[in-house]
């Protein structure tokens, strides 16, 4: 078709069959939430793909700018809320490189323990989603089982299952009770087990590889150039991890592995995500033997008031790299600017050119393996 | 709706026919109580909760609503999970329009209620799910828990089970409710209400006095301690690659004009030495040097920034900053560029909220993630992109008027933050 084609659309082509457009979305069960995909499609293969973004662009940062800097907090839970309490500690490592405030060792080790924690969360609705997406319903049921887990650790800790608005800077703003450690240990023990089972299900189903090896390829070139992080990065061959080619809280004394693997495929991306899980939990077993059980909890509480500068922090979240950019303009409590950096928008950016020439069936796959969470597209 | 509706004309005039019609909305009421079936509908965080609550812990297959429906002509029920924004606003409304009567709607979580968090200094979130669709049920919370949303479903079905064909379900409308009076009124009504009940206790405990003169009170009030914590001495994470005098070193022998914002006296080489470890250098540009610059920077050997973050805009009385960041995938280094750019006066006072007041240069040949990062300033805050390859609204209608993330943005629905 060439001529005119609807906004976003770039491709010109020569072809002798009728080409013709789709609309995915806003409402639709496989788009993970309020996105619209506009695609150009021939026959049944997908020619290209025009994402559109903003049916839940809540406007976030031009709120914050007339909140304090802890109301904020609150805000970073509901951009991405499957790991709302990582993106509570990307926003508190900003505010402490500005308040220039450290954090106790136990403090540490709660952060670090709840990181991990919501990170198996995440990877456990990946998984969930990813088996749903492929029309195993079974996983669905599954991931969402092991997860209601964290979330009783998550509430007993932080008072709330999924918005936990948890870190404070200098610490939290609680401690951890006394069943916290006894609960990880159990869980730990439990999903042992239970990992052996979800790798059965997906992993050597014959469905699922002839669904998902070879599809939605991602160069490392295109990976890097397009901005990918977390998983989708990895998958791609490219061995980085914010915990450890920028080590932030204690994670530079941790003993585990950064899995890469070389594909870029749909495969990939899943098994990368199984692998973090187990390492997340090897983080985990590594934080239960050295928890300090004495030691305050977090360092002495103070105005969050930033001096006049610009702060970045970037930690790993499950999906990939979050960044947090401040702008103080004045000292004082409120932000002039507060700009997060999610890392899903750049995996949509990027599906555009994994989806050219595969079947829009092979799209929900591809997106079920990116993994994104729209409202932090949006903010 | 239907058949069914006129049984009451017709049975109720047979002799021990109003039997019939109670047999008849008892078999219609337990059939369509038990068995509400919601659409497949979630934008944010409280469809997470709504989707908890269908697996194996909570199990809403109890209330026989397990079967989710990806079509709307395939359900009865609505729930509203997630916040609404304007743009998803007629997707809503149109979705309510595709579901068959009788069709019920419940919004789940204080977005849609009221619009929960995003009620102030917001304008893109419509405050409260009834100005776009009829809602039977209010489920509050910021998400609520399953539970609570199993309690707006009971409550529901109480509802459903009060309809019979003598009074049948009726399509209702949408209210259009101003939230913000609602607010303030209440506030003020609380407020009447908390004076009246000091003054009555004031009354009652003169009164106490009046009749026990030598009573005493044995209660002591306690004082909970508080903790005292120490004050921790931050220690900075470590720096990965270059150092940011090195960085530094290398931009000003090849662009000699660039520099460093500070305020302090000394020179800018000490106060980049004198950057904590694990803070990003970040340079201001000239418009002229940005494109070469970032050529350089990529495709330098030693710098090799590979990686680009973000673009941030940040809007300033008289100019805008354009914020790039850029990270070395190979060494781990990052550099921030912030490129300066005047706002353009000369365009009259009041196209000035409309306009684009700035031009820059694009970078989203070299960075394709570019592309988007760029729409999106172009969006919040009207910056011409010179070179990009399609430069639309990103997160906004093509309509919208003005520029959000601007200082100066004002818009109708706007409500501001009581002080
Ligand atoms: S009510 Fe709270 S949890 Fe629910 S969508 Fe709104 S912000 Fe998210």
């Amino acid at each position: 078709m060439t001529g005119m084609l609807p906004p976003g659309f770039r491709i010109q082509r020569e072809t002798n069959t009728e080409e013709f457009f789709i609309n995915m979305g806003p409402q639709h069960p496989s788009t993970h939430g309020a996105l619209r995909l506009a695609l150009r499609m021939d026959g049944e293969t997908i020619v290209e793909l025009v994402p559109h973004f903003g049916y839940i662009h809540r406007g976030m940062e031009k709120q914050a700018e007339s909140m304090s800097y802890l109301q904020y907090i609150a805000l970073s839970d509901r951009q991405d809320y499957l790991t709302a309490i990582q993106n509570n500690l990307g926003v508190v490592i900003a505010l402490e490189k500005g308040m220039n405030i450290g954090v106790p060792e136990k403090a540490e080790y709660i952060r670090v323990m709840l990181q991990e924690l919501g990170r198996i969360a995440s990877h456990l609705v990946f998984f969930a989603c990813f088996g749903g997406d492929l029309g195993g319903q079974t996983c669905l049921l599954y991931g969402f089982k092991e997860r209601e887990m964290i979330h009783d650790i998550l509430e007993e800790v932080t008072g709330s299952r999924l918005t936990t608005n948890f870190f404070r800077p200098g610490g939290s703003r609680y401690d951890v009770p006394d069943t916290f450690i006894p609960r990880v240990k159990a869980f730990l023990d439990h999903m042992d087990d239970t990992m052996k089972d979800y790798e059965r299900f997906l992993s050597k189903n014959i469905i699922v590889l002839e669904r998902s090896k070879g599809i939605g390829i991602l160069s490392k070139e295109d990976a890097i150039a397009y901005g990918c992080s977390g998983p989708v990065l990895r998958a791609s061959g490219v061995n980085f991890d914010v915990r450890r080619a920028n080590p932030y809280s204690i994670y530079d004394s941790f003993d585990f592995e950064v899995p890469v693997t070389y594909n870029g495929d749909c495969y990939d991306r899943y098994t990368v995500r199984i692998a973090e899980i187990h390492e997340s939990m090897k983080i985990l077993r590594q934080c239960i033997d050295r928890f300090p059980t004495e030691g305050p909890w977090r360092a002495k509480e103070k105005p969050v008031r930033l001096p006049v500068g610009r702060y970045y922090s970037e930690i790993e979240t499950a999906k990939g790299l979050y960044a947090t950019y401040v702008v103080a303009a004045t000292t004082g409590e409120k932000p002039y600017r507060i700009h997060t950096r999610g890392p899903s928008f750049p995996h949509i950016a990027a599906l555009n050119k994994m989806v050219q020439g595969h079947k829009i069936s092979d799209l929900v796959t591809i997106l079920a393996t990116l993994d994104p969470v729209i409202p932090e597209i949006d903010r | 709706m239907g058949i069914i509706n006129y049984a009451p004309k017709i049975l109720d005039p047979i002799p021990g026919g109003k039997y019939v019609v109670n047999a008849i909305d008892y078999v219609v009421n337990w059939a369509r109580a038990n068995s509400i079936w919601p659409l497949t509908y979630g934008t944010s965080c409280c469809a997470i909760e709504m989707m908890s609550s269908s697996m194996a812990r909570y199990d809403i297959a109890r209330f026989g609503s397990e079967v989710f429906r990806s079509s709307p002509r395939q359900a009865d029920l609505f729930i509203l999970a997630g916040t609404i924004t304007r743009r998803m606003a007629p997707a809503i409304q149109m979705l309510w329009e595709q579901i068959p009567g009788p069709k019920y709607a419940i919004a789940m979580g204080a977005c849609t209620i009221s619009g929960g968090p995003f009620i102030y200094d917001n304008y893109s979130v419509v405050r409260g799910a009834q100005n776009l669709i009829p809602v039977d049920v209010f489920v509050p919370g910021c998400p609520p828990r399953p539970e609570a949303l199993f309690h707006g479903l009971l409550t529901l079905r109480e509802k459903i089970l009060k309809e019979t064909c003598r009074n049948p379900w009726q399509v209702g409308e949408p209210k259009d409710v101003s939230t913000m009076d609602r607010y303030r009124e209440a506030a003020k009504t609380w407020a009447a209400l908390e004076e009246m009940k000091d003054e009555e206790m004031a009354e009652a405990r003169a009164k106490f006095k009046e009749e026990n003169p030598d009573y005493k009170s044995s209660f002591k009030p306690i004082r909970i301690k508080k903790e005292d914590f120490p004050e921790v001495e931050r220690v900075p994470f470590k720096r990965m690659g270059l150092t940011q005098s090195d960085i530094y070193a290398k931009l000003k022998e090849k662009f000699p004009a660039v520099t460093v914002h500070t305020h302090s006296e000394d020179p800018v080489e000490d106060v980049v030495a004198a950057m904590p470890a694990d803070r990003p250098l970040e340079v201001m540009v000239t418009p002229e040097d940005y494109l070469p610059m970032v050529e350089f920077i990529k495709n330098d050997a030693s710098l090799k920034m590979d990686y680009l973050i973000d673009i941030v805009g940040i809007d300033y009385d008289d100019h805008f900053d354009v914020v790039s960041q850029f990270r070395s995938m190979e060494h781990g280094h990052k550099l921030f560029l912030c490129l300066q750019l005047k706002k353009d006066f000369s365009i009259p006072e009041e196209q000035r909220a409309t306009a684009l007041l700035a031009h820059a240069p694009s970078i989203s040949h070299l960075y394709p993630a570019a592309e988007f990062k760029e729409r999106e300033v172009y969006d919040m805050f009207g910056i011409d992109f010179v070179g990009h390859p399609d430069q639309r609204r990103i997160f906004l209608d093509d309509d919208f008027v003005g520029y959000p993330l601007r200082k100066d943005f004002t818009h109708p629905e706007m409500i501001r933050r009581p002080v």
